[in-house]
């Protein structure tokens, strides 16, 4: 029996559908990232699963009981706000314990859980601090603590990576795994940046304009995106998109005829779009079969890549990434880009669905 | 032409090459009180004529104060700023020839988008068919010719800036201040209009100093990149130099991500040089592998930090073994982080590593990849086979 | 320069032109009447205590006999009224005020605006029904009926500043602590209203002040043994003459405990009163 249960959950502001028709489940011990672009649909999942807001339409079920009425104090979840949420008139110690005073009466074994969840936290020596006098990677990890303190079944965490810093936010992100996994908890983690889903999820739950365009691993969704709009959330640089329309196994590419290989050759005709991922083109100075030519305009060595900005000759800009290129270093001209059949993705341009290659 | 080739930038720059000069220049905030606040110490700073050069640093660092300082919102506590021959920093803002892109959009509310950027020509002589042009022209880089009629507070948070962007660059001016310029930014905007920003600078020559915390905005479109904490100037240099050799452990640690994995270690010289990370593993290497210069300068150092990136970490490899903490795969690279040392080590790998939490890893880390740094001063002292310039 | 000079000079007019009033009547309480109305007014004198003697003993003699005075019970009938008017004002207030940063209910703006206008309306709107309606439910001159009409000053005072306020604290922080398992009674208590302290101290004092100084409702719906101080200064106004001393010891003592207050409060009075004005 799955730990949390969304069904055709529903709920808009005014007209605006913020979420429609929402169903997802998630098993005990589950990680599942809830990742889509800016916008307030994320934060008002979580808020429904909690129980601070009300569904307009369909139901909640956790740990098998249905919940959809219950007040939020009766739903026994853990929750961290991107904005921390902390009482600002309460030292990290009380924050952290409020979420047991409710049920628990006993100083002692409050004492002992606060400090246990501070050590693991790494907040031990702040726990007699007010808010104000925190960091904000200690504010992160109060509310972190405050979340977990209760060994709650169910973890809510709403994008509490969002505030702090570059470093913290990576160092977080190598230790948090470990830590749900620890707890044992059902976790339902909502962030903005996808290495963070990618990183974090077991499962992947991609949020767009209040429904869930896909529901899946990691590397499904990558590699396997359901819409060209999921293809284009992920990755960094985005995905190269090019309309066109098959042709026997081929797809034209600035008036080349690029070959995509048998397993597209039903969909002659159809109008399409071609998804090329920036770090599956490759670039040659000279002409080959396959091969279409660009002009490289900008070039920007990042950390580990080069990025390259690209103009086809029918004025379309293209993004290439180049991994590891040391020793080489490439210059603004005229260049050819060629790929492997197997990496491209190709849509329907008219429902932005993926067209599976037939095998 | 070829395809690959070296850099671009010639590296010397002769004197009337520079455009902007700053020659110790200090900040301090509440300078007669009990407490007051040294936001910028003894910078010393040179922009040759086109070159874009990027302050990047955490906040509080003193990049902004220092681009305020140019912009001539802040004065000067000591030293002197020249622009272009002259020394501008007695001189109100209006009279330096500065052109200022701010963090806060700034836009005048009353004025459409369209007469906002056309504002900052008004002083200019040129026709009013000359003043759309470049109007259209500028909105068509920063992509906001749907909005150009629309006013301020009826446009989104990105689009407010790319419109301030545009005010700023639509002038002709000596010099050029983004402040945070696509902080407000949709990543996939961002990469687009980084690569067509940069051609606009090249293309007019325009000599420009942006700030911002983001390192792949300063990789992405800075010839050179001033690294800045607590007021001092870290490190200023291409982003080649400030990856492969930075001058100090901050610098080190600040640029790259994910972070350069950096380890206390003893040392040990002779025909073999070891480094021992404390609770750690032993890289050993042969003496022979490090140039002259650089086995000096270990040589002398019993103590020393070491540091490798993550990137240089090759799994699979190598006669140290590790326990893999986690293994992130993001789509186009994985990260693993391995227990070394009770801490993590990160590597970086472009495929898929197969190795699940808890299993054991190989790893390899040469010579030529090793940055070594001097355990009290946090100075570089080497970088792989080569000594640090002193 | 010139600017440092001007502006201490514009200072101490305004200065001068607030306090003087409150020097000349300190100054007269420690006068004889007849020291007083002495012309040429001099600014040496002997002082004397008789005039706080008279009213704190309640007799006041003069030429024309012994009068009584009840101004030490109109004092203690100012503290009554305005201290329970404004506990009444905070324990329906407050709650009140939480409603309506909260929840958006229909026409909760318009509510809350009406309610707000109670402060704009002259008191003399009200007050001829008012005396037929109390007197009809008997009413008239009972501390119940003054303290509910002084509601009128009070509530919408309390309303508004402390509204401002709970609207200030981050819904996020009330459902952190309600998911954190803790009912809704107890967020408010423990969450809300600490949060909102400030404020509601600062229209709680505010409320204070005000109650304090309100004439026209005591001075038309409570008899002699109701009346607050304001009132009360009436009867120096005697047959034999005006007690000019006495109205000013009165004076004094009427205003001393609201402004020591104020004083001692003041920091808290500047924020709840600006806080209306400046909201984000």
């Amino acid at each position: 029996m799955a730990q949390i249960e969304l069904n055709r959950l529903s709920k808009s502001f005014k007209k605006n559908h913020v979420i429609n028709d929402l169903s997802l489940s998630a098993e005990e011990g589950e990680i599942v990232c809830i990742f889509g672009p800016s916008g307030v649909g994320k934060t008002v999942l979580l808020r429904l699963i909690a129980g601070v807001e009300e569904p307009d339409r369909g139901d909640i079920c956790l740990n098998g009981r249905d919940v959809t009425e219950a007040a939020p104090e009766t739903r026994g979840v853990g929750i961290a706000f991107q904005n921390f949420a902390l009482f600002p008139h309460m030292s990290a110690y009380d924050n952290i314990g409020s979420a047991l005073t409710a049920r628990e009466r006993d100083k002692n074994v409050i004492r002992i859980k606060v400090e246990r969840v501070a050590k693991l936290l790494k907040i031990s020596h702040v726990l007699q601090q007010a808010p104000r006098e925190l960091s904000n990677g200690q504010k992160q990890r109060t509310a972190l603590a405050r979340a977990l303190v209760a060994d709650p079944k169910i973890l809510l965490l709403d994008d509490p990576l969002r505030n702090v810093d570059a470093k913290l936010r990576y160092e977080m992100r190598l230790e948090l795994p470990s830590l749900l996994k620890a707890s044992g908890s059902t976790v339902l983690y909502v962030t903005q940046d996808y290495k963070e889903a990618m990183a974090l999820g077991d499962r992947i739950a991609v949020l767009i304009d209040g429904g869930f365009a896909q529901i899946a691993a990691p590397s499904e969704i990558y590699r396997r995106p359901a819409t060209l709009e999921v293809a284009r959330l992920f990755g960094d640089p985005t995905i190269n998109l090019i309309p066109g329309r098959p042709d026997g196994g081929s797809f034209a590419i600035a008036g080349v005829a690029v070959p995509l290989g048998p397993t597209y050759a039903s969909e002659t005709g159809r109008a399409c779009v071609l998804g090329l991922r920036p770090e599956s083109l490759k670039l040659s100075s000279q002409a080959k079969p396959g091969a279409f030519p660009v002009e490289i305009i900008a070039v920007t060595p990042l950390n580990e890549k080069v990025v390259l900005l690209a103009h086809t000759p029918d004025g379309r800009e293209i993004f290439i990434a180049e991994a590891g290129v040391e020793d080489e270093r490439r210059a603004p001209g005229p260049a050819f880009a060629h790929f492997d059949p197997a990496e491209a993705l190709l849509f329907d341009e008219a429902s932005g669905q993926r067209i599976e290659p037939a095998l | 032409m070829s395809l690959v080739e070296p850099l671009a930038r010639p590296a010397s720059k002769t004197m009337t090459d520079i455009a902007l000069s700053l020659a110790g220049v200090d900040k301090i905030y509440l300078a007669n009180t009990k407490r007051p606040i040294h936001a910028v110490r003894a910078l010393d700073l040179d922009v040759a004529r086109g070159e874009i050069v990027a302050l990047l640093g955490s906040s509080g660092c003193g990049k902004t104060s220092t681009l305020r300082m140019i912009a001539g919102f802040e004065s000067v506590s000591n030293g002197a700023i020249n622009l272009a021959g002259r020394r501008i920093d007695p001189l109100p803002p209006a009279r330096r020839g500065v052109a200022m892109a701010f963090e806060g959009y700034s836009l005048y509310p009353p004025l459409t988008v369209r007469d906002n950027i056309a504002f900052a020509l008004k002083n200019t002589r040129l026709s009013a068919r000359e003043v759309a042009a470049k109007v259209a022209e500028i909105a068509a880089l920063v992509e906001i010719e749907p909005i150009l009629d629309r006013y301020p507070t009826s446009i989104s948070g990105g689009q407010q800036q790319r419109a301030s962007l545009a005010r700023a660059l639509v002038r002709d001016a000596d010099l050029y201040l983004l402040d945070e310029p696509m902080g407000q930014l949709e990543p996939r905007l961002r990469a687009s209009l980084r690569g067509r920003l940069k051609n606009l600078i090249l293309e007019r020559k325009m000599t420009s100093i942006f700030v911002t915390h983001d390192q792949t905005e300063a990789n992405a479109l800075a010839d050179r990149v001033a690294v800045m904490e607590g007021g001092v100037l870290q490190q200023l240099a291409s982003q080649i130099e400030l990856k492969e050799r930075p001058a100090n452990l901050y610098v080190a640690t600040f640029i790259g991500e994910p972070p350069m994995n950096v380890f206390d270690a003893s040392v040990e010289t002779g025909e073999t040089f070891t480094f021992t990370v404390k609770d750690g593993p032993r890289l050993s290497y042969r003496a022979t592998e490090f140039g002259e210069a650089a086995r000096v300068g270990i040589a002398k150092r019993p103590n020393a930090v070491i540091g490798v990136r993550p990137h240089d970490v090759k799994l699979g490899v190598g006669d140290n073994e590790a326990r893999v903490v986690s293994n992130q795969w993001l789509g186009d690279q994985s990260h693993i982080a391995l227990d070394v040392a009770g801490k993590f080590m990160v590597a970086v790998s472009q495929t898929e590593v197969a190795e699940r939490p808890g299993e054991r890893l190989r790893y390899q880390i040469r010579s030529s990849r090793v940055h070594v740094f001097d355990a009290d001063t946090t100075r570089a002292v080497s970088h792989g086979h080569e000594a640090a310039e002193v | 320069m010139m600017e440092r000079i001007l502006r201490g000079a514009a200072i101490t007019l305004i200065l001068v032109f607030f306090l003087f009033p409150i020097f000349w009547i300190v100054l007269m309480s420690f006068q004889t009447n007849e020291d007083i109305l002495r012309i040429p007014p001099s600014p040496f004198f002997t002082p004397t205590l008789s005039n706080y003697t008279a009213l704190i003993t309640g007799k006041l003699v003069s030429n024309a006999g012994t009068l009584d005075i009840a101004f030490m019970h109109n004092l203690w009938n100012s503290v009554l009224l305005s201290t329970v008017s404004v506990a009444v004002a905070l324990v329906l207030g407050v709650p009140a005020a939480y409603a309506f940063a909260r929840y958006k209910f229909p026409l909760s703006e318009d509510i809350a605006f009406t309610l707000l206008s109670f402060r704009f309306a002259p008191p003399l709107l009200v007050l001829l029904p008012l005396t037929l309606y109390f007197q009809e439910i008997g009413l008239t001159d009972t501390y119940v009926g003054l303290v509910w009409v002084y509601q009128l000053i009070a509530l919408p005072l309390i309303l508004w500043i402390v509204r401002g306020y709970f609207e200030d604290i981050s819904p996020d922080i009330e459902s952190a602590y309600r998911i954190a398992g803790h009912s809704w009674p107890a967020t408010f208590l423990k969450i809300a209203v600490p949060l909102a302290g400030p404020g509601i101290a600062a229209a709680g004092l505010l409320a204070f002040i005000f109650c304090w100084n309100n004439f026209v409702f005591a001075l038309i719906l409570a008899s002699a043994d109701k009346q607050p101080v304001t009132v009360g200064s009436l009867a120096f106004v005697t047959a034999s003459g005006i007690q000019y001393g006495q109205i000013a010891a009165a004076i004094v003592l009427s205003i001393t405990p609201v402004l020591a207050l104020a004083l001692y409060a003041q920091r808290y009075l500047v924020e709840g009163l600006s806080l209306g004005a400046v909201k984000g």
